[in-house]
């Protein structure tokens, strides 16, 4: 089976936040980029996968700028991905989550692909929305929010659910398919030490980006949220202490209780 | 000219390391302190994930990684367990005097098999009635047709209880001190090995140090690893090996305590405002940074020196010296920054003072390493 999963460099969670001088984006100047989480999902699913169907094939592939990019691919590789290709854009470039999924369609189409897998949304922009554009750029059928997806090696066809409101859905459906991955079967697994010092010596294969349409989105505004005040911390000695301070916040300050 | 920034391999090395304490160690290391569990389910994932024989190369199983390296990884799991760490690292401590002092024969044979699974090995040097006067070894060894037989005991070693190999230290002949001590490697199956019970520590509480007997000890003469008289200078460089990685895991705790500190700085008000903005709290975390900072570099030079075929003897007893009192004056000052609350076990920070003091005593006694500067300084005047 030929897996493609794509991945997204996003900053680390940890990491601290400005806004660029544009006022629009996010400054990417000394931030660290990591694998965003839900890739690292969709990773652990190609992964288990490929370990389920013998001859699976698992191929990492991005786009983005120098040097994030190519660092999640490495990461990709040292998790255990066969191949990894970089869609080289410059930092900057177009935000729109439908040029992402056509430029990402554009160069798949041009690698064998049973199953294309994605997190279910970026861990950054959160925009959910290039799975599903993915899976029409590509003309095969698209799904998202899957959990608990499986090749049926008997009929041919993966199988998966969707949890929806109150209930869960469960599907069948031959390849080739684009799959936004809810999560993995399992906790994302971590690179060994070895793999990761082989990963740097892996190669990133380079595609020319293409099949970028006129954007008409641009982003006009990116502003982080105002810090919290007016937090009261209540200072005590024992639990009992603590109760009786804020009972009585509740019922003076703020009036919770009459 | 020096280089400081790191490569992005070392970067990568030092995340996975970062991500393992942050994830795996710190979660448990207060439980672990209080109770003195050993938590053998996070060593047997160090093992897996390639964080624990960093030193041993590749062809026999290790991770193969430079000192530098090496430093970047243990002040990482350090920031999360000192106590965890300790036991983590000592496999790099036991086998060194096999890479060192061992035949490619010996290597092959002793680390190939060790690596290959999840396994504890112990450094056994200290005796009771001494550490630092490594020349004073009591343990005997005496020749036996083609084996020798080991009497004595060993204490305060690391993983004691938990080893399945050890490297020792004993003397076939007292009369000639330094130059009677051999260096055996010894399994923990044979016949008259028997390690004693876990010590009560004030820190490291994650770590196991124990005792270990021989017992009319049968070890082949072909588990020797060098001449009868080579042992005391294996020990000695085994020692220049592993004491700068001390500096970069006293260098963790520091970098814990300081961070600590400033978030709890932050948070905490007196006199109507943060205790950061009060200049008496400033100058503590500003201290503090310089120590953590220069800790930092002076182990990274020395690890950086040796890597680049540099002895290293001055450079390691410098770094291990000042970040290990470092470490205990950083902890020392995040106490105190928290006040009451620092001297209360349910805040973390008095254990990194407990488990700063070690830093100061183990793999050379701060006073031997002070000794050895004064000697390598005073030999360039002479």
């Amino acid at each position: 089976m030929e897996i493609v999963v794509c991945v997204k460099p996003v900053p680390e969670a940890e990491t601290r936040l400005r806004v660029a001088a544009d006022g629009a984006r996010l400054d990417a100047e000394g931030v660290k980029f990591v694998l965003a989480g839900y890739d690292e999902s969709a990773v652990e699913q190609a992964l288990l996968l490929k370990e389920a169907v013998a001859g699976s094939t698992v191929h990492a592939i991005a786009l983005g700028p120098a040097p994030r990019t190519e660092e999640v691919l490495r990461a990709a590789v040292a998790l255990g991905c066969d191949k990894a290709s970089w869609i080289e854009v410059p930092s900057g470039g177009s935000d729109d989550p439908l040029d992402a999924a056509r430029i990402l369609a554009a160069a798949i189409r041009g690698l064998p692909h049973d199953l294309v897998l994605c997190g279910k949304q970026a861990g950054d922009d959160e925009s959910g929305l290039v799975a599903g554009a993915l899976a029409e750029a590509l003309g095969v059928p698209g799904f998202g929010y899957v959990v608990d997806l499986r090749w049926d090696a008997a009929r041919s066809r993966f199988t998966f659910h969707r949890a929806v409101e109150s209930g869960q859905e469960s599907w069948e459906c031959p390849g080739p398919i684009v799959i936004g991955l809810q999560q993995a079967w399992n906790d994302p697994r971590t690179a060994k030490l070895p793999a990761i010092l082989k990963s740097r010596k892996a190669t990133i294969t380079k595609i020319a980006a293409s099949g970028a349409a006129a954007s008409v989105a641009t982003p006009e505004k990116f502003e982080l949220p105002a810090p919290r005040t007016g937090a009261k911390m209540i200072e005590y000695r024992t639990p009992q202490e603590a109760a009786e301070k804020l009972v009585r916040i509740l019922r003076e300050d703020a009036k919770v209780f009459p | 000219m020096p280089e400081f920034s790191l490569t992005p391999d070392q970067e990568s090395l030092r995340d996975l390391a970062r991500k393992f304490a942050r994830t795996e160690m710190a979660p448990h290391a207060a439980e672990c302190d209080r109770t003195a569990r050993f938590p053998e389910e996070i060593y047997r994932k160090a093992y897996d994930l390639g964080l624990m024989n960093l030193n041993v190369p590749t062809e026999f199983g290790g991770s193969g990684l430079g000192l530098f390296e090496q430093c970047l990884i243990v002040e990482e799991l350090a920031y999360g367990c000192a106590g965890m760490t300790t036991s983590i690292i000592a496999n790099c401590l036991a086998l060194e005097p096999i890479l060192l002092g061992g035949s490619p024969e010996q290597r092959r044979r002793f680390l190939t098999p060790f690596c290959a699974s999840y396994q504890l090995a112990s450094f056994a040097l200290t005796e009771p009635s001494g550490g630092s006067d490594a020349g004073a070894i009591r343990t005997r060894a005496r020749r036996d047709g083609d084996a020798y037989v080991l009497e004595g005991e060993k204490c305060f070693i690391t993983n004691a209880p938990h080893a399945s190999l050890y490297t020792v230290f004993a003397t076939v002949d007292p009369e000639r001190k330094h130059k009677g001590i051999a260096a055996f490697v010894v399994p923990r199956s044979a016949k008259g090995v028997s390690p004693g019970k876990d010590e009560e520590k004030m820190g490291h509480r994650a770590s196991s140090t124990g005792t270990v007997r021989f017992e009319g000890v049968r070890v082949p003469a072909e588990d020797r690893l060098g001449e009868e008289g080579d042992g005391f200078s294996i020990a000695m460089r085994t020692l220049d090996q592993t004491r700068t990685p001390i500096g970069a895991l006293a260098t963790g705790i520091a970098q814990a305590a300081l961070d600590l500190a400033a978030a709890y700085s932050l948070k905490r008000e007196t006199f109507g405002k943060p205790i950061s903005e009060h200049q008496a709290i400033q100058i503590k975390l500003a201290n503090m940074a310089q120590a953590v900072h220069a800790a930092r570099l002076l182990t990274w030079h020395a690890a950086w020196t040796i890597d680049h075929g540099g002895k290293g003897t001055l450079e390691s007893s410098i770094a291990k010296c000042f970040a290990s009192d470092a470490a205990l004056d950083v902890a020392d000052e995040a106490i105190q920054t928290f006040g009451g609350y620092g001297y209360m076990k349910e805040y973390p920070v008095e254990k990194l003072l407990r488990d700063a003091k070690l830093t100061q005593i183990y793999e050379g006694a701060n006073e031997i390493q002070r000794t050895v500067i004064a000697r390598e300084l005073l030999r360039a005047y002479q």
